[in-house]
């Protein structure tokens, strides 16, 4: 049984779940306390042992049924079937089994799948048969290319010469024996192993592109989505990256409270430290640090949210408002060519809605062409005064202004008064400053520029930004 | 205190009135017997804690809990030394110290006789123990259950590694403490962070769910025993479609039984009565949470009264299915 539980732990490496060589251990022992008799306590003992992220608890139930459950069951099946075929008790079974695995001893060059077919010893025969299955390369087995699998397979495991010993054996056995009964009996048995062996083989196979095939996609998704550009995402993908972004500002979070606490001690306090220790007799047991004050930062996002830079809009105020409490003020905007506040819409409403509607063009009429140089003027003009050398703002967009006036002057005027100027373009960099584009004069305007156009950029922006 | 089985398990939790299902049970059992320590995670309310405080009264054991949060540290966790009562003791025996010192002619040789009583002050008398020495050195087995611990930071978290490891503590004027018996740690946490793998890894890790109908109204008629049959079924049908939906904070059990409680207190046997909707905010959390509540219990009593009027086969089994 051990060695079937470390090929289950190594199964569940594969498949992405974090098991130590302690955590087997572990296993091992829980099935000498618990037995291996009761499949649920079984399947709890394991779960328990070698599962350690809720996550992964998918996995393991996908994987334990087909590891443990699938062929077990139909081989305990088809032996009793078997039996019934021939006409025995379990006793004369186990005779005519005793009687073969007597002949088999005199035949010292059969191959071991052969010999464990014949014994009826189909543990080990599928056994064999998983481990020729685990060395084939599987990578590319789709539907079609299954057949000429198996057939690389059956040439791996000499299923020719195995059938061929099944019938040399076959006819040494009969040769031997004179009641017609037995004999009757014996070649029922023979054929019946010929039919167990290509099942097995066919089972395992379809059960092992199986495993394969349940989370190596769902991890090959998560991949992906981190590389894939946020302008191509469709709907299904906004869901997902609405969880990671949860989990992202979450991980911000603990981070930036962490850095902050450390950075609260400050210096020696000699006054504070001598009126707490008043109480010790003016004996400096308890030294007192000053309290740095904590410095909440305020922010202030223009977003765009024309067409082409949307998903990354709606990431990044999505972010930025799951981590509010970490400044004192967020305000936030979008424009197209008009300029919106949209603050309020995350007083009133919960956070997926209100950008929702943020980005539905419920404030700023979505649908006209973007210019940056407009609305820069109609922030300078409106709420200029709202920036101070607390904020930092974060312009998100692309840039594209459509040959209007750029109004990079504002820029200017921003960076000169807030505390930092941070620009996120999710365009690739190369592109900037071709066709419409006015990023290269945007971007000597900003403190911080940077390219956002994907998960795995957008983590490294918030990393940065952090410190 | 040990517990012989899986099954066992069940029945002295079941007599402090905790209900667990065999999942639970097995592993809990199994961290017994393999002298673990589980860390439990789960949505809040599903009875992480008291998970904890319940074995301890099963195997008739002290609970000692430590509550994480953040910026706990060792002092605070481990060991404190007793400051003022140190200083407190050295002022009043200041005519012994100088009896003591009496007699010896250079500063070299006071300081060097004073050396040789400093055991006095740095004794376990002036330790203050916190939750995870009283742990280790407590005469008696206990269960320690130390909660929230991913509301921890991560330095303690490592330190808890140190501690959960071999049971010992090291305190640098006195030596090494050992645990007389390692204590049965439960840690519970509510995964607001990802707790590392090295702890992962020294623990059975138990995830607890809502639970399913069946236990869910088992648990309802055990804890509050004057409800009647058809309101608690109501409710568990109801909470099983409101855990569906998209709320800030979804109903627990400890919730579920605060309202059912309220219900049987007002004495209200059915859910289409008017009070029940005024009774929601001991369920819920939130406004909005409350209002999409509302709706849905509008939309169940519907369904459920239609499938009344049809030609009434459907029993109470068939809600909870």
């Amino acid at each position: 049984m051990d060695d079937r539980i470390v090929e289950f732990t190594h199964l569940l490496r594969r498949h992405g779940a974090r098991v130590s060589l302690s955590e087997d251990i572990d296993a091992i022992s829980a099935l000498g306390i618990l037995g291996i008799e009761d499949p649920s306590m079984f399947r709890d003992g394991l779960r328990a042992t070698l599962i350690k992220r809720a996550a992964d608890i998918r996995t393991f139930e996908e994987l334990f049924d087909l590891f443990f459950l699938g062929l077990g069951a139909a081989v305990r099946e088809s032996e009793r079937d078997l039996m019934g075929q021939l006409g025995l008790t379990p006793q004369q079974y186990q005779e005519l089994l005793e009687e073969i695995r007597r002949m088999l001893q005199r035949q010292p060059n059969l191959t071991p799948l052969a010999r464990a077919l014949l014994a009826g010893d189909l543990t080990q025969a599928e056994r064999l048969i998983r481990q020729a299955i685990e060395r084939e390369e599987l990578e590319q087995a789709g539907g079609q290319i299954a057949v000429a699998l198996y057939l690389r397979l059956a040439g791996r495991l000499a299923l020719g010469t195995v059938e061929e010993e099944l019938g040399s054996f076959r006819e040494m056995a009969l040769a031997g024996l004179d009641d017609p009964g037995h004999r009757q009996r014996l070649s029922r048995y023979l054929e019946r192993r010929l039919q167990d062996l290509s099942r097995m083989v066919r089972d395992l196979l379809r059960q092992e592109l199986k495993k394969r095939s349940i989370v190596a996609s769902e991890r090959e998704r998560l991949e992906y989505l981190t590389q894939k550009s946020f302008a191509y995402y469709t709907e299904e993908d906004i869901q997902r990256m609405n969880e990671a972004v949860v989990r992202l500002a979450q991980r911000f979070k603990n981070l930036l409270t962490l850095r902050r606490r450390k950075a609260r001690r400050g210096r020696f306090d000699l006054q504070e430290t001598l009126r707490k220790n008043l109480q010790y007799g003016g004996v400096p047991f308890r030294i007192q640090l000053d309290r740095r004050k904590r410095e909440k930062p305020q922010i202030l996002i223009l977003c765009d949210v024309s067409d082409s830079v949307l998903n990354a809009s709606r990431f990044m105020l999505q972010f930025v408002y799951s981590v509010q409490d970490l400044y004192s003020k967020v305000r936030s905007f979008v424009f197209v060519s008009e300029l919106g506040e949209v603050t309020r819409l995350f007083e009133d409403n919960d956070l997926q809605q209100a950008v929702e509607l943020a980005l539905k063009g419920e404030v700023v009429n979505v649908y006209s062409h973007s210019n940056f140089g407009r609305a820069f003027e109609l922030f300078y003009r409106e709420h200029f005064s709202s920036v101070n050398g607390k904020t930092t703002v974060m312009v998100i967009g692309d840039g594209r202004n459509n040959y209007n006036r750029p109004n990079d002057w504002v820029l200017k005027e921003i960076q000169r008064k807030a505390k930092r100027l941070i620009w996120l373009n999710p365009e690739s960099r190369w592109k900037w400053g071709f066709g419409d584009s006015e990023m290269p004069r945007y971007a000597a305007c900003c403190d911080v520029v940077e390219e956002c156009g994907n998960l795995s950029q957008l983590h490294r922006v918030i990393e940065r930004i952090a410190r | 205190m040990v517990f012989s089985s899986g099954e066992d398990v069940m029945k002295r939790l079941a007599e402090q009135q905790y209900l667990c299902s065999k999942n639970v049970a097995t592993v809990v059992y199994l961290a017994c017997a393999m002298r673990k320590p589980i860390l439990v995670e789960g949505p809040a309310g599903v009875g992480k804690t008291e998970l904890g405080k319940v074995l301890a009264s099963a195997l008739h054991l002290d609970l000692i809990r430590l509550q994480c949060y953040e910026g706990l540290d060792e002092a605070k966790a481990l060991y404190e030394w007793e400051y003022a009562k140190q200083l407190l003791y050295t002022q009043i025996l200041k005519d012994k110290i100088g009896e003591a010192l009496a007699g010896s002619r250079t500063l070299q040789h006071a300081v060097e006789r004073i050396c040789s009583e400093s055991d006095v002050f740095f004794s376990q008398k002036f330790l203050l123990p916190r939750p995870l020495l009283r742990a280790i050195l407590s005469p008696a087995p206990t269960v320690l259950l130390i909660d929230e611990v991913d509301k921890s930071d991560t330095e303690f978290e490592a330190f808890l590694l140190e501690v959960l490891s071999d049971f010992q503590v090291s305190v640098p004027e006195i030596g090494t403490l050992k645990a007389i018996h390692s204590p049965f740690v439960i840690l519970t946490s509510n995964n607001s962070r990802e707790m590392s793998d090295a702890l992962k890894r020294r623990c059975l890790h138990l995830y607890l769910d809502y639970p399913d109908p069946d236990r869910e109204l088992e648990i309802l008629k055990h804890k509050v025993p004057g409800v009647g049959d058809k309101l608690a079924a109501d409710v568990v049908h109801l909470l099983h479609r409101l855990r569906k939906l998209e709320l800030k904070k979804k109903p627990s059990i400890s919730e579920t039984l605060d309202w059912v409680k309220a219900l049987t207190l007002l004495q209200i046997e059915r859910l289409d009565h008017q009070l029940v909707e005024e009774t929601l905010a001991t369920l819920l959390k939130y406004e909005g949470d409350i209002r999409k509540a509302q709706k849905e219990m509008q939309e169940f009593l519907a369904e459920r009264k239609a499938k009344l009027q049809a030609p009434a086969v459907a029993s109470d089994k068939d809600f909870l299915h």
